[in-house]
């Protein structure tokens, strides 16, 4: 059933326009091209929501990847992201337009914005969806991550209106940009009995490049306490400068002074996500692995062919992680110079 | 300062108990712990209070089990500790909670200056109870702090939001998150500890204690419901290399490279 | 409710801060100052002093309990903490003046120093009876000369206990104790032992060469010696069995884990019935032990004798870690006998707790001695 852009299709899917760092932000467009996809099982129509203060190129590249509707709040008094601010507005937009469910990408500013918008209109909000379906009820049916992502959950949300849920970015993919696409747009002003924001943004300073190496490496070798001693840990280094990598511990490590602080992948340090992870002596405790869930290939070394790492991983190594590491340097050292 | 701090007890697994068979968690079986961001909420509050001088009450709601680490935070300074727990209270999604907590505190701190909260549990992991609860109380708030600072009757507060290092104020009483980036939990010591079984004491409330509305509280009072829980299916294809490492090395490239080459970004002459 | 946490805390913390570092400290016969650092505001080294002296005044249970979690990651530590507080500085507690006490407790449960406690001489091990130390009164202090060998702490105590001869003519009422400061002149430490096992213990010979000791640190009446040595290792006991207790604990979780991961003929080797048989000895073992351990530290609590209970806790424990830890190695095959697995340290670690405090053998005369003497 194709999405219709019938202005009396009553029933609607919103995304809340996250247009803060456009460039690595994609995931309002991501959210769009799911709500596309769910639009068009249930008969409704896809909007999206714009505020701030000059705005207009985001409502452009909105139409241009699925809304059919946008509706605008544009004025300079709200030209910062502020949560308060905009969970206001966007209350006082769905209850003038009940739409039928509610998309929020799992940002920081995300994480915050929904909750507060659910619970003004004490409705149900799932967290950090890895995916989004419609049941034959037409129910929308949210899958959440729990326990690190060791475990997911499906949750419903039966009777309240809007079935909201925030997002994990990277899930869904954008529709590609459609230059013809046309939709409504519809401004507003600024209600005046809007609350004053009660948290004030003092400064806000884009964040240094550098601190997020660990977090965007496309290669990351990873040890554990299998590395067996500093003097072994350190060749991992090695390895990760030959491949252009980054180094990442797990918390025994860095509790034996083996590795710093920032180098800490797990629950209560780094999240990473590379193309291609190299676990050496690591077990597995979800503590650990519930921050790699990003990682595309996983290469686990480990003498121990049970162990948790080597059934999460795509290529389980049984063997010795510092010889299987110096190896590798070995071979790789090889291979490069030619 | 009046401080409150909210607390939950999640299970401590480094190995989920998880019954393929049935399809459910074997809670039962895992050994409970205060949730790592409670710990440095309460860590930031104890903080706090060192310096402005203060007190701190430490909420958790729960089952009856849950008092333990109600005594742990009296161990580590917490100056009152208090129980929710209650059948009728089980159950609860993120807005039945922040209806409780928010009750809870209206009632035994209403003059509270500030209220810590973990960022999020290693549970569930919605990070959604500070921020509804900050609507429950009708104060403002703040999630993921890194860092708070107190001057006078304002809140100065730093954090790291999408990519930016954003220093934000408020003014009390009001709500934060505490990541776990900062604030290092001390450790009780075992005297504390001792003295938080021999003379303190957790008191346990009902929802009846607190007067809840039973349609807002526990499954009654959610507006989601969890259908089905299950593991994730390992989608991969698992390749085992076992032998002698120079062999293992020579397969993974053989095998390998390309996807190895790719992440890199050079040509690796291939022995292909 | 209290034990529960107690021993989650104390395990939270050992895996945290001696994890990491067990082995290596094991291989290079270090001990953690570090560690100790961050132990001494958590009570560790006053844990069953009252809290008027800064110690955590632990029931022993909670104490048992503590030294079963340190020794479970780290003997060597947990044999640190428990000869401190129990045969290092149980005997002030209970026979010192008030000034001594004020004097040293405050320092020992804040671990500024390490305590420690030696009889044990090159002629006299088990026969307390062959001590030749001896103390000579001169005017108001005594002059102390003799040899201690193997002393737990011994490289790093600021005040152990020496048990020295003071009239020599008599059998039993010949010997008394001296609280000796490390920095009095004439007292001088030895080079650390070469151990098979606790190797992270700073374990030496003490010498005293006309050591000059105040009669104020002379520890109860002369004579008392015996007395004060024999409550001492009453006390002592329940901490090495619970130290045994920690080690068998490990080795017994290392085989369990091991036996669901290694595969043989196509199946966990936990699928087999020996291995479970051996598996199914090494919990009960461990159980019963742990009961025996609490059951004389229930009684020491009550201020019953305990003397007979706690040799058996520490008897049946010390042998439960040896039998669990080489079980354990045995489970592992080839890789338990490797460095590169924890399992040997466990066993190499079990068997002193067989023999220091009272071997196995004197354990057994204690047993006895009570059998025989209770009315039937």
């Amino acid at each position: 059933m194709a999405a219709s852009k019938d202005k009396q299709s009553q029933r609607s899917i919103w995304v809340f326009g996250d247009y803060r760092n456009y460039f690595q932000n994609r995931v309002t467009l991501q959210l769009l091209s799911r709500a596309t996809d769910l639009a068009g099982r249930i008969g409704a129509r896809v909007c999206a929501t714009v505020f701030g203060h000059e705005v207009d190129e985001y409502v452009g590249e909105y139409i241009a990847h699925g809304a059919h509707t946008v509706y605008v709040v544009d004025d300079s008094r709200i030209k910062d992201y502020n949560v308060d601010t905009y969970a206001s507005l966007m209350v006082w937009l769905i209850r003038q337009h009940n739409p039928e469910i509610v998309l929020v990408g799992a940002t920081t500013f995300g994480r915050e914005f929904a909750p507060k918008v659910a619970k003004l209109l004490a409705t149900g909000l799932t967290a950090d969806c890895v995916g989004l379906d419609i049941d034959e009820e037409g129910l929308l049916v949210q899958t959440a991550p729990a326990f690190g992502g060791n475990l997911l959950a499906e949750i419903v949300t039966p009777a309240r209106r809007p079935q909201m849920a925030t997002v994990r970015p990277g899930v869904y993919r954008e529709i590609p940009h459609n230059y013809h696409a046309t939709g409504e747009v519809l401004r507003l002003s600024l209600p005046q009995d809007l609350p004053r924001p009660r948290v004030r943004l003092v400064s806000a300073e884009r964040q240094v490049q550098r601190e997020q190496r660990l977090e965007e490496a496309r290669i990351v070798v990873c040890g554990g306490r299998g590395m067996g001693s500093l003097k072994r840990f350190r060749n991992l280094a090695e390895l990760a400068r030959l491949m252009g990598g980054e180094v990442g511990a797990t918390r025994p490590v860095v509790y034996a002074n083996w590795a710093g602080q920032d180098a800490l992948v797990g629950q209560a340090g780094r999240h990473i996500k590379p193309q291609v992870l190299l676990a050496f002596g690591i077990s597995g405790a979800i503590q650990h692995t519930a921050a790699i869930t990003g990682a595309d290939f996983i290469i686990a070394v480990n003498k121990n062919p049970g162990a948790t790492m080597m059934k999460l991983a795509d290529v389980a190594v049984v063997a010795d992680a510092n010889q299987t590491c110096l190896a590798l340097i070995k071979e790789l050292k090889k291979h490069l110079r030619g | 300062m009046n401080l409150v701090v909210c607390i939950k007890q999640v299970p401590a697994v480094s190995e989920l108990p998880w019954d393929p068979q049935s399809g459910t968690l074997k809670r039962n079986l895992a050994e409970g712990m205060m949730n790592p961001a409670c710990r440095h909420a309460l860590e930031a509050a104890l903080r706090l209070k060192e310096i402005h001088g203060g007190y701190i009450t430490a909420i958790s709601m729960g089952p009856p089990a849950a008092a333990e680490i109600l005594h742990e935070a009296l161990a580590l300074g917490a100056d009152k500790a208090v129980l929710l727990s209650d059948p009728k209270l089980a159950g609860g999604d993120t807005l039945a909670t922040s209806y409780t907590l928010g009750r809870a505190i209206y009632k035994l701190c209403p003059d509270f200056d500030l209220v810590l909260c973990g960022c999020h549990t290693s549970d569930s992991e919605t990070a959604q109870v500070g921020p509804q609860l900050c609507v429950e109380l009708d104060i403002p708030g703040v999630a993921n702090v890194e860092h708070l600072q107190v001057r006078g009757r304002t809140l100065i507060m730093r954090r790291l939001a999408d990519n930016f290092l954003e220093t934000l104020e408020m003014d009390l009483p009001g709500l934060v998150t505490v990541t776990t980036k900062q604030y290092l939990p001390r450790y009780a010591s075992l005297g504390g500890l001792n003295e938080a079984f021999q003379s303190s004491e957790v008191r346990t409330l009902t929802a009846a204690d607190l007067d809840l509305d039973g349609d807002k509280v526990g499954v009654a009072g959610s507006a989601t419901r969890i259908r089905a829980v299950y593991a994730p299916q390992a989608a991969k294809e698992n390749v085992v290399l076992k032998g002698a490492v120079k062999d293992i090395v020579e397969e993974l490239f053989n095998r390998f490279g390309d996807r190895i080459a790719g992440a890199i970004g050079k040509d690796l002459n291939g022995r292909q | 409710m209290k034990h529960t946490v107690i021993r989650k805390t104390v395990r939270a913390f050992a895996e945290t801060e001696l994890g990491a570092i067990a082995h290596d400290i094991d291989q290079e016969a270090r001990f953690p100052w570090e560690v100790i650092e961050k132990m001494r505001p958590l009570h560790f080294f006053g844990l069953q002093v009252p809290k008027e002296y800064g110690g955590a005044d632990l029931d022993s249970i909670s104490y048992a309990i503590t030294i079963e979690e340190l020794s479970r990651v780290c003997a060597a530590i947990g044999l640190c903490v428990t000869v401190h507080n129990s045969v290092g500085l149980y005997p002030i507690l209970t026979f010192g003046t008030d000034e001594q006490k004020r004097r040293f407790l405050p320092r020992l449960a804040g671990g500024e120093i390490i305590g420690g406690f030696c009889i044990t001489e090159a002629n006299a091990g088990s026969d307390a009876g062959g001590v030749e130390t001896h103390a000579v009164k001169d005017g108001d202090s005594y002059i102390i000369n003799g040899t201690k060998i193997f002393v737990t702490n011994g490289a790093i105590c600021g005040a152990p206990l020496i048990f020295a001869v003071t009239n020599p003519k008599s059998a039993k009422r010949g010997a008394s104790v001296f609280i000796v400061e490390k920095t009095t002149p004439g007292f001088a430490v030895g080079e650390i032992e070469d151990l098979c096992g606790m190797r992270a213990n700073p374990v030496s010979s003490l010498f005293l060469e006309d050591c000059r000791v105040p009669e104020e640190n002379l520890l109860g009446k002369v004579g008392d010696g015996l007395k004060i040595g024999l409550a001492a290792l009453d006390t002592g006991r329940l901490g090495i069995a619970a130290q045994a207790l920690g080690i068998a604990q490990a080795a017994f979780e290392a085989a369990v884990r091991y036996s669901k991961e290694r595969q043989q003929f196509k199946q966990a080797i936990a699928s087999f019935q020996t291995i479970q048989n051996m598996l199914a000895d090494m919990a009960t073992e461990i159980d019963a032990g742990r009961l025996l351990l609490y059951r004389a530290c229930a009684m020491k609590d009550a201020l019953s004798p305990f003397s007979a209970e706690a040799a058996m806790a520490k008897l049946y424990c010390s042998t439960l870690a040896t039998r669990v830890s080489g079980q354990a190695v045995q489970i592992h095959g080839g890789y338990g006998y490797s460095k590169e697995y924890d399992v040997e340290r466990y066993y190499r670690d079990a068997k002193v707790t067989e023999i220091y405090e009272g071997t196995s053998e004197v354990q057994r005369m204690v047993i006895a001695r009570s059998v025989l003497t209770r009315p039937s």
